[in-house]
């Protein structure tokens, strides 16, 4: 992975922490760039591409969440990593539910900090590869589901247009490319957030409790996306009994 | 340890109202018991009375000479009717019957109304008591949010210090950062300091005669090198010889609040002009600050000067606390002075006006 080529966008409307961390990532390879409100963040996330937007949360004009959240309703699939004074659950899962990719809280550790930015990166560089693949490719159809992998659109059985997050997508593309096999928590851990165990597998649960809402025609009877106790999960595309 | 000593408090507080509710209780009780009881006694006396009048009359018909038989039972009248109860004594039974009855709701009314002042005293308190701690910990989780981001840039400073090979101009850059943030975190300190004594509600101001000009000298020297890196140019027009009786460590907090105001209005502009007058119109003093940054919507003047209010301004430097014009506000009140604010719309910057009271002395 030639990480040279990455392009960052921080937003930070703190001076001195936003120029800290463009000039350590800069010292890293990558290129960045710098917004100091939540507008002009946005913007510069939608005119360019970026293979990353680190986004404080508390920011003027229009707050972290925000940003990701028109971020993702015009169809850009940036990875997002939020960065908040405020260290309540509450918020991790505010930033998950936006579309946001991990979070970090401040005052943070600058190898911690570089070891998230890698992560998504490496993840971000593994789901890529894995979409532009011919055989498997981009797009998922199974029992009268479609997921188009690159633009994240989702239609159901029932015809329903559903448009999953960044994290949905990935555990999906693990999922579906070991088709009927047993994943493991952690390996999903591992694939879709990238470097120890970060979440707790509730998390996991509960992402695979949305994608069962979208996909099965009865999410409390799943025949697609089944719990094998105390080891992982495992995707049927034809559907099996659990 | 902090949130279970308030927490025994309240149900020290709870366990005293609810005693209070069951003596109310108690006393009520007490009340109809003791007239229910005043009742069947007065009853119970009026029949002895009626087996009295019977056994008179017995007297009577054997004969017995009706002063013996007063004298036996000194509540009958004997009469050429016969023997009959005297009315007087009915009547001086129930009046002792009213006057108890009275005494007793007299003395539980008291009690009652001492109660009902207890528990609404107590309730006071204790609602008094959540509206503190709840205000406290807004503040709290406010300031330890606005110390959050200067830390956080110092330890980032410091890591990439210890992380990296820094060329000796880079290191003098980072250094700079970390003495600003260290000074960023000392104004906020004194800020919440300030704010806190102002909270307090009464402050002694030791009045003086002082120079306006080297008031304002003083905070915009101190300034000046922030100034300066953010392309701000300082006008100042004050007399120097305007005098004005106020209390110096307010004067000063006032200006330097309202200057530093006005200088992080105009990091997001790139820079402007602030520019500072003064003049004594009729003995009062009144003082000008103008800037060219952002402004703000001009109905959005009165609440500038609430506590924790911050303009979105956006740009460069969101490092206020949102405690500095509320000091100013403060310390004008305490000073019987007046501060406003007025800016023509976003973008027109803003001109600050602040008006000491006429003092004899200084008039």
């Amino acid at each position: 992975m030639d990480t040279a080529a990455n392009k960052i966008l921080v937003v930070e409307d703190d001076l001195h922490l936003a120029e800290g961390m463009a000039e350590n990532m800069r010292a890293e390879g990558y290129v960045t760039d710098t917004a100091y409100d939540g507008k002009q963040g946005f913007e510069r996330a939608v005119e360019n591409d970026y293979d990353l937007v680190v986004l404080d949360v508390m920011l003027p004009h229009m707050d972290g969440f925000a940003v990701c959240r028109a971020l993702r309703e015009k169809g850009k699939n940036t990875p997002v990593l939020f960065l908040t004074a405020r260290g309540d659950p509450q918020d991790r899962v505010r930033g998950l539910e936006a579309g946001g990719d991990d979070y970090l809280t401040k005052p943070f550790h600058l190898d911690e900090f570089l070891l998230r930015v890698r992560a998504i990166l490496r993840r971000w560089e593994w789901y890529k590869r894995s979409v532009a693949q011919p055989a498997s490719g981009d797009a998922l159809r199974f029992a009268g589901n479609e997921v188009n992998f690159r633009t994240f659109q989702a239609q159901s059985w029932d015809g329903s247009v559903h448009t999953l997050t960044e994290k949905e997508a990935m555990i999906l593309k693990v999922l579906s490319e070991h088709a009927d096999a047993v994943v493991t928590r952690d390996d999903l851990l591992e694939k879709a957030w990238g470097y120890e165990v970060y979440p707790s597998t509730r998390t996991v649960d509960n992402f695979i409790l949305r994608l069962r809402k979208i996909f099965e025609r009865d999410p409390h009877n799943p025949v697609h996306f089944l719990t094998v106790r105390g080891v992982g999960y495992r995707f049927i595309p034809e559907g099996g009994a659990a | 340890m902090h949130a279970l000593r308030i927490d025994t408090n309240r149900v020290l507080h709870l366990t005293i109202i609810f005693l209070l509710v069951f003596s109310v209780v108690q006393v009520v009780w007490w009340l109809i018991d003791h007239r229910a009881y005043t009742n069947s006694v007065t009853q119970e006396i009026k029949t002895l009375y009626g087996y009295e009048m019977l056994a008179a009359q017995k007297m009577a018909a054997a004969g017995i000479p009706a002063a013996e038989i007063v004298k036996v039972f000194p509540h009958a009248e004997v009469g050429e009717a016969g023997v009959a109860l005297s009315p007087g004594a009915l009547m001086e039974l129930e009046d002792i019957q009213e006057r108890k009855d009275n005494q007793y709701t007299w003395e539980s009314g008291f009690f009652l109304l001492v109660q009902a002042l207890a528990i609404a005293v107590l309730w006071r308190g204790l609602r008094g008591e959540a509206e503190i701690r709840r205000k406290q910990d807004s503040f709290l989780a406010m300031v330890s949010h606005q110390f959050k981001t200067p830390i956080a840039s110092l330890q980032l400073s410091l890591e990439t210090m210890v992380m990296r090979q820094l060329s000796p101009e880079r290191f003098q850059q980072l250094s700079r950062r970390m003495l600003d943030d260290l000074q960023r975190m000392q104004s906020m300190v004194s800020k919440i300091l300030d704010s806190a004594r102002l909270d307090r509600g009464r402050m002694t101001l030791n009045r003086e005669r002082l120079f306006l000009a080297e008031a304002v000298r003083h905070v915009t020297s101190s300034l000046e090198e922030t100034a300066k890196r953010d392309n701000i140019h300082f006008e100042v027009a004050v007399p120097a010889d305007l005098e004005i009786m106020a209390d110096p460590m307010a004067v000063d907090g006032v200006l330097r609040n309202l200057i530093e105001n006005a200088l992080a209005a105009m990091v997001p502009t790139k820079g402007g002009t602030l520019s500072i007058d003064a003049a004594r119109k009729g003995g009062e003093m009144t003082l000008h600050v103008r800037d060219t940054g952002v402004g703000f919507a001009p109905n959005a003047g009165p609440k500038l000067f609430e506590r924790f209010y911050r303009l979105d301004a956006g740009g460069g430097n969101a490092a206020g606390t949102g405690l500095g014009l509320y000091i100013v506000q403060r310390f004008m009140h305490f000073e019987n002075g007046d501060v406003t604010a007025h800016s023509d719309g976003p973008g027109k910057g803003a001109t600050f006006t602040v008006t000491w009271p006429a003092t004899e002395s200084a008039a």
